[in-house]
């Protein structure tokens, strides 16, 4: 027993024989594996847009009959070797293995329409990964027919768990045929129902939006001292970039005390060294300050600004290789206002943001960009537009997953012994004795 | 008004509280007297939540500052009603130092002005997410030390089924806490970024992380006594753990990860 290899399970019964463990379902993951890679050799990855709808659905209805006719024999073998956990762990053990090798290997876009003869950059597009993850929601739905057959409230959390996950591996199985994703940039004032695709092709949709205004807000810039020569911050490789807060208007950067004399969010220039406040199109934030070297005291005072398309920006020189300087101000909240369209008849009006997505019908619209170049005085914003169907199954199987998790480190495992194992048929029973 | 200004007067009772009910639950053996010494310490922390939410008239969530209460509160909270539940010493004083870590660092260094989050980041799923994945870790690097004790003494031919028992169910636990915060990353990642998964190379090794502990799970069913090979799973799924935590910023796959931020 202790020599025994414990991924192939028991060892005095030969190959091929019913029950089925562990050897026989890593050899026929192997073998689809390997026929996943002779599929990806001769004719290249998968395509997706084959199993689009409805050709997705039929393949599930397919599932669910194959299924559902299997669990009226449940003594079959082959239904005992899909439900088993041999399979289950051989088909996990076969997406661990292909994700280790995207988790390695830099994966090219979808877009780009390129790959390797291998497959081994397009790993979730690889016939061998789509074979692998289709057996693993045939052994999934097995999994839980079987364990139906056997209904038991005690089994809530298993129930949770494996109808949240198989519900999740389905329906985000079939977004991927059937998700599309776009962008499309809207001038504000304007309405727009055309957008591009990820190949660059512009297309006309059944959703159209208004963009009534863009608004934006920056955080506070950051002050650093830099070389003249380089613009490199100091010091290198380590720079120090300190956030001007005028609660706390005096510290230290880099050997030189800086003190914020005024601050200014908005600024514009007012003569050849000086700014004053005034909020419009253009204006950008400017500081006074006060730089006082430590070693020497000698001290200089000026104003520094980051600036912006409308203005230059203006350094306070140190000494003859050191300026202090003002970083671009990033970017703290980015909102449009929006009304959408829809081809039933909608005008639904939103204020967009990151994070703060707008769903219609199938569509989920999710602020994109904006003019980066001209920030706060962007005058055009850019949306995301996101169809997918499926999208409420994954959800309903991506919150019975996380109820079961919860429920998993609430009970941990109650199992003592193998009490807990359905003891299905004789077989398994036999089966169980053989491996412990 | 309760502001950031009275926080020393709350946070030093709650980290008496809260070193006392370690020094009690380790030193003494007394576990009356660490409940109620925890619990103190929570309620205590959660009145300055709630009055300074009250003064500031928004949630505190807005700060570096805020945020890390948040941590504090949820870590202490969930580690105090994991201690009831499961009774390991070792977990109530792991979250109660840790959340009082995040009580030090927001005494010592205060960030209590906005900080330069960028949009995407700011989402009421952040601190859950994150959270949660603090105390996986935990329950999960305990797990790995069990194997590594399990596997020591395998050579000595001194199965020890408790022990066994203790590590899958330690494994249990860590990997629905990790459930539970990757589910809630794809939550997350709907929201801001548009698709629930992405194969983002964070998402990916957390998927391999996921599918390791999967495997041992599953093996064990049917295992009164776990195996070497199943001990050595416990061990590398720790490693995918670390890979996925620090060591993915490193990988050439990730140069675009989302989940890579400058520090």
């Amino acid at each position: 027993m202790q020599k025994e290899n414990p991924g192939t399970g028991s060892t005095q019964k030969s190959w091929w024989q019913t029950p089925w463990a562990y050897k026989e379902s890593l050899a026929i993951v192997t073998g689809l594996v390997f026929v996943g890679w002779l599929l990806q050799i001769n004719i290249g990855v998968f395509n997706y847009d084959i199993i689009r709808f409805p050709v997705n659905v039929v393949v599930f209805a397919c599932v669910f009959i194959f299924v559902s006719l299997l669990s009226l024999k449940p003594k079959v073998p082959l239904f005992n070797w899909l439900s088993g956990i041999p399979l289950s762990v051989s088909t996990i053990a076969a997406l661990l293995l292909m994700s280790l090798i995207m988790g390695l290997i830099p994966q090219v876009p979808p877009a780009a329409h390129s790959h390797s003869l291998t497959g081994f950059d397009a790993v979730t597009r690889s016939w061998a990964f789509v074979l692998v993850y289709f057996l693993t929601i045939v052994n999934l739905a097995c999994v839980v027919a079987r364990r139906l057959l056997h209904f038991s409230w005690r089994d809530y959390a298993f129930y949770l768990n494996h109808i949240g996950l198989l519900l999740m591996l389905m329906s985000a199985g079939m977004g991927a045929a059937d998700l599309r994703r776009y962008v499309m940039y809207v001038e504000e004032g304007n309405t727009e129902w055309r957008v591009y695709n990820d190949d660059k092709e512009v297309l006309e949709l059944p959703v159209a939006i208004k963009l009534n205004d863009f608004y934006m807000e920056e955080y506070i810039p950051k002050l650093a001292v830099i070389d003249k020569n380089s613009g490199d911050a100091i010091s290198k490789g380590k720079p120090q970039m300190i956030q001007i807060d005028t609660l706390q208007p005096t510290f230290n950067i880099a050997g030189w005390d800086i003190e914020i004399k005024e601050y200014l969010h908005e600024a514009i220039r007012n003569s050849d060294s000086t700014y004053r406040y005034l909020p419009m199109p253009g204006a950008c934030p400017a500081a006074l300050v006060t730089a006082t070297n430590r070693k020497d005291n000698t001290a200089q005072t000026g104003w520094v600004c980051c600036g912006n398309f409308a203005q230059l920006y203006m350094t306070l020189g140190l000494n003859e290789q050191l300026s202090l300087a003002m970083t671009r101000p990033e970017p703290k909240l980015f909102r449009s206002d929006i009304v959408v369209y829809t081809e039933s008849e909608k005008a639904v009006s939103h204020q967009l943001e990151v994070n703060k997505p707008l769903s219609i019908d199938n569509w989920m619209i999710y602020q994109y960009g904006y003019d980066v170049d001209r920030g706060r005085a962007s005058s055009w914003s850019s949306f995301e537009l996101v169809y997918d169907p499926w999208l409420l199954w994954v959800y309903i199987g991506l919150w019975m997953f996380v109820a079961g998790s919860v429920l998993l480190m609430w009970e941990g495992n109650k199992k003592k012994g193998n009490k807990d194992i359905p003891q299905v048929n004789n077989d398994d029973v036999k089966e169980l004795n053989n491996n412990s | 008004m309760i502001t950031w200004t009275h926080f020393i007067f709350f946070a030093l009772p709650v980290m008496v509280c809260w070193l006392l009910a370690v020094l009690s639950v380790h030193l003494l053996k007394r576990r009356g007297w660490a409940v109620v010494l925890s619990l103190s310490g929570i309620l205590i922390f959660a009145a300055f939540v709630a009055l300074m939410w009250i003064g500031m008239e928004r949630p505190p969530m807005r700060t570096m500052g805020e945020t890390r209460l948040w941590y504090t509160f949820f870590l202490s909270v969930i580690g105090f009603v994991m201690y009831l539940k499961w009774k390991y010493p070792w977990i109530l004083s792991f979250s109660l130092i840790v959340a009082s870590v995040f009580i030090l660092i927001n005494l010592l260094k205060p960030e209590i002005h906005s900080k330069n989050l960028m949009p995407a980041l700011q989402s009421i799923w952040f601190v859950p997410h994150v959270t949660v994945y603090i105390l996986s870790y935990s329950f999960l690097s305990a797990a790995t030390i069990a194997a590594i004790i399990l596997l020591y003494r395998y050579r000595k031919q001194d199965p020890d089924t408790q022990l066994a028992a203790f590590t899958d169910n330690l494994v249990y636990i860590g990997f629905g806490l990790l459930m539970t915060g990757l589910l809630i990353g794809a939550v997350w990642a709907k929201e801001a970024w548009g698709h629930y998964w992405s194969w983002d190379p964070k998402e990916t090794w957390a998927f391999i992380t996921a599918a390791s502990y999967l495997i041992y799970i599953h093996i064990r069913l049917r295992e009164s006594k776990p195996k070497r090979f199943t001990l050595w799973l416990v061990i590398i799924s720790f490693l995918f753990l670390m890979i996925t935590w620090k060591g993915v910023n490193y990988l050439p796959s990730a140069q675009n990860s989302v989940h890579v931020y400058s520090q």
